[in-house]
Formats: C-alpha cells, sequence, structure tokens
C-alpha cells in the first residue's frame, strides 16, 4: 500500500513533464569556439516547449557529479540558484532566462540558433545579478538541462545532456624547441663545399710548393706575349752588288 | 707550336669568360642580399627576438662578398690577359679568402632555416604577444616588436597564430594573463575587420563561426619569405662557388705554365 501511496502522490501535485530533449552542443555549423577554457555552446531549444507558451524556459547547469542533486523546486534568482555561489555552496546554477518567444519554431533554415553559456563577464562577483551567465569556473565536465516555470512552479523538463568537458590550457614551456634536426639539403651543402675548398687549399699548395721546379711546365710552357721584341735588321745588300760590278 | 698557342689562347678565353660570370654574379649576390637586409616582408623583428638572426648576418657577408667577387673577377681578367705571375697568385690567394667567407655565409644560412620551426614561432608569440611587464628595455622592445609584427601579420594575411586560433586555446600564454577567455577566445586581430579595423561581427568572431574569423595559421606567411631568404643567399651563393672553383682550379693550371 505504501509504494503505490507514494506512486500516486507526484501525480496528484502535477508532477514536472519530461520532455524527451537533450540539450546538445551545436552541430551545425561548425564553430571553432564550441568550447574554450571557460564557455560552450549549445543549441537553442527549438520546438521543444512547444506546449508551454506561458513559462519562462531556464537554463541549469551543473557538474557531472552534482547533477543529481539538483532540485527542480529551488527558485532562479535565489541564493540556491546563484551563479556566483556555484560550485562551491550550490550544486548548480540557472541562468539564460528566456520565453517560448525567444525560441520560435520551427527554426527558419541557415539561421545560427545558439546559447552560449559564459559570455557575460561583467557580472561575476556581482552578488545582486544572481542569473549571470558567467564564465565556468573550471574544465568541468559540466550537465546542463532546460526547466521550464510557469510562475514559481517547475512544469517541464529536459533530460541532462551529456557531459561537457570544456578545454584545458597547457603551458608554453611544454613545446619544444630543440628537436630540429639538420635537412638533407644542409648537410649536402656543407660537406660539397668543405671538399670543394679543400681541393683548392690543396691546390695553392701544390702550385706554390712546386714554383721553383719546372716539374708540371715541360710541354705547357708558352711564352709571354710581348716579352721578346725581334728587331728588323738589314742583310748585306746581296742584291746590289751583282748590279755595282757591271 | 700553333697548336700549343691555340691552347694557350682557348685557355685564356675560358679563364676570361669564367671571370666574367663571377663578376657579374657577384654583382647579383649583392642585389639580392640588399634586397634580404631590407626585409620588405617586415620580419626582421620576429627573427630577433629568437636572439638568433644568423639568417641576416649571413645575406650581409653576402653584399661585402659580391663586392670582393667583382673587383676579383676584374683583377684576374688583368693578370689573366698579361699573364703576370705575381697579380694572379694575388688573385689566387684572395679569391681563396672570399670563398671561405662566401662558405660560411652558405652554410650559416642553410643551417639557421632548419632552427626556424613552427614551434619556435608559437613558444615566442604564446610568451611576447602583448606582454604586460617587460622585464627591462631590451625586453620591451622585444616585445614591442613581435607584437606589431604579428598584428600585422594576423590581418595583412588574414590568418591568425600559427597554426591557427586554436593555439590561443591550447596553451596559455601572455595575452591570456590580461585578457580573459570569454572574451577573448583568441586576439581581435584574427576577426574578419571592416576598413576601419573594426571586427565586422564580435559576437560571430568570439564564436567561431566561419567567415568571421581568421581560421589559417600563419606559418605559412611566416616561412615563405624566410625560406626564399635563406635558399636564395644558401643555394645561390653555393652555385657561384662551385663555379668559382673550376675557373680557379683553371687558373691555378694556368699560373703555373706561364714561364718566368
Amino acid at each position: 500500500l505504501l509504494p503505490l501511496l507514494l506512486l500516486l502522490l507526484p501525480a496528484a501535485h502535477g508532477g514536472v513533464q519530461h520532455v524527451g530533449y537533450k540539450p546538445f552542443l551545436t552541430k551545425t555549423p561548425v564553430l571553432e569556439g564550441l568550447t574554450t577554457g571557460s564557455t560552450f555552446v549549445l543549441e537553442q531549444p527549438r520546438c521543444v516547449f512547444d506546449k508551454y507558451s506561458n513559462a519562462d524556459i531556464w537554463l541549469v547547469v551543473a557538474l557531472e557529479n552534482t547533477a543529481d542533486t539538483f532540485n527542480n523546486s529551488v527558485a532562479p534568482g535565489t541564493a540556491e540558484s546563484a551563479f556566483q555561489n556555484f560550485p562551491h555552496s550550490v550544486p548548480a546554477y540557472m541562468t539564460l532566462n528566456a520565453t517560448l518567444a525567444n525560441y520560435p519554431c520551427p527554426k527558419p533554415a541557415g539561421d545560427i540558433t545558439v546559447l552560449r553559456v559564459g559570455s557575460e563577464t561583467s557580472c561575476i562577483r556581482d552578488d545582486a545579478r544572481p542569473t549571470c551567465n558567467g564564465p565556468l569556473p573550471g574544465p568541468g565536465p559540466y550537465q546542463v538541462k532546460f526547466l521550464a516555470l510557469n510562475g514559481s512552479e517547475p512544469v517541464a523538463e529536459t533530460g541532462w545532456s551529456l557531459p561537457i568537458m570544456l578545454r584545458t590550457a597547457k603551458s608554453p614551456n611544454s613545446i619544444s624547441t630543440t628537436d630540429g634536426g639538420h635537412s638533407a639539403g644542409m648537410i649536402a651543402l656543407t660537406s660539397i663545399l668543405s671538399i670543394l675548398f679543400a681541393i683548392l687549399l690543396a691546390g695553392l699548395v701544390a702550385m706554390l710548393v712546386f714554383w721553383g721546379s719546372d716539374s708540371c711546365g715541360g710541354s705547357s710552357t708558352f711564352s709571354k706575349p710581348e716579352a721578346v721584341t725581334v728587331r728588323r735588321y738589314n742583310t748585306h745588300h746581296v742584291y746590289d752588288q751583282p748590279a755595282a760590278r757591271l | 707550336m700553333a697548336k700549343s698557342e691555340d691552347c694557350i689562347h682557348i685557355l685564356q678565353g675560358l679563364l676570361v669568360f669564367g671571370n666574367v660570370v663571377i663578376g657579374m654574379c657577384g654583382i647579383a649576390l649583392t642585389a639580392e642580399c640588399i634586397y634580404f637586409v631590407s626585409d620588405p616582408h617586415g620580419l626582421y623583428p620576429l627573427l630577433e627576438a629568437t636572439e638568433n638572426n644568423d639568417i641576416y648576418a649571413a645575406a650581409w657577408i653576402g653584399i661585402f662578398v659580391g663586392f670582393a667577387l667583382f673587383a676579383l673577377s676584374i683583377l684576374g681578367i688583368i693578370g689573366i690577359i698579361k699573364s703576370d705571375r705575381t697579380l694572379l697568385l694575388v688573385y689566387i690567394i684572395l679569391m681563396l679568402i672570399t670563398f671561405a667567407f662566401e662558405m660560411a655565409s652558405c652554410i650559416t644560412a642553410a643551417t639557421h632555416r632548419d632552427f626556424l620551426t613552427p614551434n619556435i614561432f608559437l613558444k615566442q608569440m604564446l610568451e611576447r604577444y602583448q606582454k604586460a611587464d617587460p622585464a627591462n628595455n631590451n625586453d620591451k622592445w622585444m616585445t614591442e616588436g613581435v607584437t606589431k609584427t604579428w598584428d600585422k601579420l594576423m590581418v595583412q594575411n588574414h590568418c591568425c597564430g600559427v597554426l591557427g586560433p586554436s593555439d590561443w586555446q591550447e596553451y596559455t600564454s601572455a595575452f591570456r594573463l590580461t585578457h580573459n577567455d570569454a572574451d577573448f577566445p583568441w586576439p581581435r586581430k584574427c576577426c574578419a575587420l571592416d576598413a576601419q579595423g573594426v571586427p565586422v561581427n564580435l559576437d560571430g568572431c568570439k564564436l567561431g563561426v566561419p567567415g568571421y574569423y581568421n581560421s589559417n595559421g600563419c606559418y605559412d606567411a611566416i616561412s615563405g619569405p624566410v625560406n626564399t631568404h635563406a635558399w636564395g643567399v644558401a643555394w645561390f651563393g653555393f652555385a657561384i662557388l662551385c663555379w668559382t672553383f673550376c675557373v680557379l682550379l683553371g687558373t691555378m693550371f694556368y699560373w703555373s705554365g706561364i714561364e718566368y
């Protein structure tokens, strides 16, 4: 009898409708900043809460290991759901308030319909803004769901998303700059030039050593031009003498 | 005797032709190295900040070697036509000294080019771009040079980071210390900018919507000019040295055959 009574109790309060939708990170277009160190981008919940035209739709952000402890009856805009108290004193916070008018159905083709979680940096420490959409405090992993409230009563919720892991940044000291190695071109260039230079030096040494001796010069010695001048001189006028004797 | 005379004249002609080519290549080398030293792509601050700008030293040596080659080629032509032993000996010794300097320049340019990997530029960009408190004047000078060069590079070449905008996400940086991740996943210069230098769509840029930010890395824009510079100095110098080697061997042979 007791289990039957327990089963009937939520039905008696009207209960929270569980919509068969799980929030997910935007798939099209492919975004470079889909997850960064402190933000992530969700697809808007279009055509999900169509039956609840008067409801306020809130986004609930929790850590993967605190998601189960979130109570749907927590009111938004209070300290129990304040961004500033997450994650040290509250298991989840509520932000990105919207109505069905913000999420028209059907989604026009070609429109980019996204929600950037973590984009408001001005209210990080402002306790007067508990619904701040502030940058997430760590790499996660986080789980989110949408909750529709009619006044202060939760009327519908989506399922929890898959765990969302944010990016962690490494230190630039981990970049190794010394494993370049030498390219083949540089090695070829160095070795060929060294060999050529060595041959030239050997040739110079050979030149100077054999300066004195004539050993290599034998067949190819040649005279310098204009070194010897040949002067023409008159012969003995032998052709004139017979003419003189006659 | 006549045949030997012809051989001599042919050898002289070849050596004179060889020296003319050396002279012209010397002038070309000087002109090319002056072009590189003038830094037409504005990448010198990046190389200066790596504290190893050997590529520029190689280009400076190339300027003077080019002049020396031109002057020595004229000396060589005169020495060959006059068949003067002293002149040719001076020519050979000075040419060997010039050969040694040019060899140093080629090897330096080729070795330094191997040193300039993407990781070097990545580490330098992360550590210096928009660094807030420089340690001393030298540090401040290098930081300003790196920041201005990167801004100009990213805007003119429509690129971001060394390998892509994810460089700013994968690593912490001096930029990240002063600009929070939510407002500045990457610098504003990575956004598509209009004529006034203002991002066309800031939210689109922060989200990373294709078309509103630069998705390519800048490494190609850096390595292109640096490669041209290094190969121009190293391989053109190598070609000149190979030609000079042949001419010098011929001159040594010619010298040893001159009567004195």
